[in-house]
């Protein structure tokens, strides 16, 4: 498990970037907290730097959403998912499991 | 070669003609005093933009998502792309280059770039948009280009207060509540300093303003309102409102009194915005010089949002004022090819009831010298 951050410096609508092997970003979602691969796989871009709305988050540069809960891409130009991963909160930090899976 | 007593000199002819004293003026001028690049209201909503052609540069205003109004120059940072190329518009999240797509948030700061992830040393704000000092005021957002902007308080404020004699008389035509009932575009084939020659005399009234010298007799005198410090000039006996035919116009503001009822007050605010204060609505002038021989002006007609919102007629109200408009702009454009004449290379001469605009004059030539 990787820490990320206290829970509370993650408030609702607001994404953190972790430097993971592959970077992760985690996204508090109207109280729930989603992690998937924070780079896009259309174009390199930082999706903690997009905007969260609902469960889909849309990348700042091409407008690709992704559902956090799956990673599938829900609109274009991507068209690859990105992984999705734990998350879990002990005594108010914020931990991320890496998912093994391969990166899509 | 002395003049007699009564006429001073004016500017000479290439001042309206040369591209150097363009150029400086824009510079000296244009991109270091405030001016006024729009209508708040015509920027109602986050992401709402307009762009604004200021100087020799092109500037973005946006509303950001915390309602505040910003200015930015128009540029990517990355390469210099022309950031946004509408005159108006609205963006959904953010502002962002159609080039390599380095996007920018409403605030200017940078958001998001192709690999930007990979250049963690890239400091977001460093590489923001380059933001313009911005004020509001009687319902217009102001921007300065300088690093460090005059006074606002002495040069645009103090503008009105000078010539109204009294700082808090404006504010009673409560302008930033007032809405626009028109707005017309003009085009005019003349250098900017000729139209604001022409706004601050009324030598010419009586010749080439008969319906505004119906509605103000004593413009036929020459004295413009410009002449005075705190005068309205009073409109006719038989006149009931400020309109082509002098017919009834509406309802006086609410916070004016008796004292500024039927009276013409007219302001300039160097170096481009005339306002005209009368009873019921307010004619404000905004200028936006292209190039030696041609301004754009920008006039919008402000009621009151009771008038506006009620889709209340203003045609006759705004037909006395933009006749006025084309009659002077057509003045103005009838004088600009006799600038590069040799008889004007010295230029020309001012009358007493003109002896004002030298000051205008000494205000151009000190900032371009």
């Amino acid at each position: 498990m990787i820490p990320v951050c206290a829970v509370d410096d993650l408030p609702v609508g607001e994404a953190v970037r972790v430097e993971a092997e592959v970077p992760i970003a985690v996204f508090n979602a109207d109280g729930v907290l989603y992690a998937i691969d924070d780079t896009c796989t259309h174009q390199d871009a930082s999706l903690a730097d997009g905007w969260l709305e609902g469960c889909v988050v849309e990348c700042p540069l091409h407008a690709s959403c992704f559902d956090l809960r799956t990673g599938q891409p829900t609109g274009p130009p991507a068209k690859k998912p990105v992984r999705t991963h734990e998350v879990e909160v002990r005594e108010g930090v914020v931990y991320v499991r890496p998912s093994m899976s391969a990166v899509a | 070669m002395t003049l007699p007593a009564s006429l001073l000199a004016t500017l000479p002819g290439d001042h309206y003609t040369d591209p150097g004293i363009f150029g400086l003026e824009q510079s000296r001028i244009f991109e270091s005093h405030w001016i006024a690049a729009a209508r708040s209201a015509d920027l109602p909503t986050p992401g709402v933009f307009r762009t604004v052609h200021i100087g020799r540069e092109s500037i973005l205003l946006v509303r950001g998502r915390d309602n505040g109004l910003r200015a930015f120059f128009n540029v990517c940072r990355h390469r210099g792309a022309k950031l946004c190329v509408a005159e108006a518009g609205e963006v959904r999240r953010n502002l962002q280059c159609l080039y390599h797509a380095w996007t920018y948030g409403l605030d200017g700061k940078l958001v998001a770039a192709p690999n930007l992830t990979k250049m963690p040393d890239i400091d977001r704000v460093e590489y923001g948009l380059v933001g313009v000092h911005l004020r509001e005021w009687l319902g217009y957002a102001w921007v300065c280009l300088a690093d460090e902007p005059p006074s606002f308080e002495d040069t645009v404020m103090g503008a009105a207060t000078t010539r109204l004699g009294d700082p808090e008389l404006i504010n009673r035509w409560e302008m930033d509540e007032l809405a626009v009932g028109r707005r017309i575009t003009y085009d005019v084939k003349a250098n900017w300093k000729l139209i604001v020659e022409n706004f601050m005399e009324c030598y010419h009234c009586a010749t080439i303003h008969p319906e505004l010298t119906d509605v103000l007799p004593e413009f036929a005198d020459g004295y413009a309102a410009q002449y005075y410090v705190g005068h309205g000039a009073e409109f006719a006996s038989e006149v009931r409102g400020f309109t082509i035919d002098g017919s009834e116009g509406f309802a006086k503001l609410a916070q004016l009194t008796q004292d500024q009822d039927r009276r013409y007050y007219a302001v300039t605010v160097n170096p481009q915005v005339f306002i005209n204060l009368v009873p019921d609505h307010v004619i404000f002038h905004r200028m936006y010089p292209m190039a030696p021989d041609r301004t754009i002006v920008e006039c919008d007609w402000l009621y009151s949002k009771e008038v506006v919102a009620a889709g209340k007629d203003v045609t006759h109200s705004v037909e006395l004022f933009h006749r006025v408009n084309e009659q002077d702009f057509e003045a103005c454009e009838r004088c600009q090819p006799a600038m590069s004449s040799r008889v004007y290379a010295r230029g020309g001469v001012l009358v007493p009831t003109e002896h004002h605009i030298a000051a205008f004059h000494e205000w151009v030539t000190s900032r371009i010298s």
